[in-house]
C-alpha cells in the first residue's frame, strides 16, 4: 500500500507551505495535484513545497510541479522547493529540474525568497 | 556478499498503480542485498518503477485485469531486472527522448520515465512477443561497480 500525504498551510506571509510525506509516484501524484490546485483556487500563488518527510519521488511526481508552474508564474507567483533529502534531490537533479525550480535548504529560506508585498 | 550469485526471484502483480509500492519493495529487497550502493539501489528501484508505471498507464491503459511479471537475475558482473507484459509491443529504445531545455520551455509534464531509465541504468534491452514467447520482455541492466 502506497502511503502519501500532502498538507497545505497558509502562513502569515501569504506563502502556502505544502508539506509532503511518504511516496510520491504515479499512484499518488494526483493527490498532490489536487492539493496544489486547491491552493491556487484559494488564491495562493506563492507556494513552498517541503520535502523533508518525502521518502521517494518518481517522474510522475516531478510532473506535478510542471503542470502548475507556468500558470503560477503568470500570476506573479512561484513554486519553490525546500528541505529535500539527498535521495529525492538526486531525482530532480538527474533531469535538470534545478534549472527551472529554486531549491532551498529550509522552508524558511524558501519562504523568505518571495518578495515582500508593499 | 551474502546473496548467492546467479540467484533469481519473481513477482507477479496486477497492472495497477497501487502495486508500484509492492514492485519497489520487491526490487529494493533483492538489490540492496546484492552489493550495490544505496544510490545505485535507489536508481535501480526508480528505473523499474518508471518502466512499470509506463506499462500500467500507457501500454495497459490502467486495465486492472492485466498483469506484470518481474524477474531479478543476479550475475557476477551485473544485475538484470526482467519486466514482462502482454501489451502491444513498444521498444522504449525507439522513444524520442526529450530535450530538457525544450521540455521546460514548453512546460510539458509527461514523458520523462524512459529518459530517467536511460540515465540511471547501464543497459536497456527489449524483446517483443514472438513465436515461442507470447509476452514482451524489457531487461534493465546495472553493472556491478564494486
Amino acid at each position: 500500500m502506497t502511503s502519501f500525504t500532502s498538507i497545505a498551510e497558509k502562513r502569515e506571509s501569504g506563502v502556502c507551505v505544502i508539506s509532503l510525506s511518504g511516496y510520491l509516484d504515479a499512484h499518488t501524484a494526483s493527490d498532490l495535484e489536487d492539493v496544489i490546485k486547491q491552493a491556487i483556487d484559494e488564491g495562493c500563488f506563492k507556494i513552498v513545497v517541503a520535502f523533508a518527510e518525502l521518502e521517494y519521488i518518481s517522474s510522475a511526481g516531478l510532473g506535478v510541479f510542471m503542470v502548475f508552474i507556468e500558470a503560477i508564474r503568470q500570476k506573479g507567483g512561484d513554486i519553490k522547493l525546500a528541505a529535500m533529502t539527498e535521495r529525492v534531490f538526486s531525482v530532480f537533479d538527474l533531469l535538470g529540474f534545478p534549472i527551472l525550480f529554486q531549491i532551498f535548504p529550509t522552508i524558511n529560506e524558501a519562504e523568505e525568497a518571495f518578495p515582500t508585498e508593499a | 556478499m551474502t546473496v548467492p550469485l546467479n540467484d533469481t526471484d519473481f513477482l507477479h502483480v496486477a497492472a495497477t498503480t497501487d502495486q508500484l509500492s509492492t514492485i519497489r519493495a520487491f526490487v529494493r529487497a533483492h538489490v540492496s542485498q546484492a552489493g550495490f550502493s544505496e544510490l545505485e539501489t535507489n536508481n535501480i528501484v526508480l528505473a523499474v518503477d518508471e518502466a512499470c508505471a509506463n506499462l500500467i498507464q500507457h501500454a495497459y491503459g490502467n486495465d486492472p485485469t492485466k498483469s506484470i511479471d518481474l524477474r531479478i537475475v543476479m550475475r557476477p558482473t551485473e544485475i538484470n531486472v526482467e519486466i514482462t507484459d502482454t501489451s502491444t509491443p513498444f521498444d522504449p529504445k525507439n522513444a524520442v527522448l526529450p530535450d530538457m531545455r525544450r521540455y521546460f520551455a514548453e512546460h510539458r509534464h509527461h514523458g520523462l520515465g524512459i529518459l530517467l531509465m536511460t540515465r540511471v541504468m547501464d543497459g536497456i534491452e527489449y524483446v517483443p512477443a514472438g513465436e515461442g514467447h507470447p509476452a514482451n520482455t524489457l531487461i534493465l541492466t546495472k553493472l556491478r561497480t564494486a
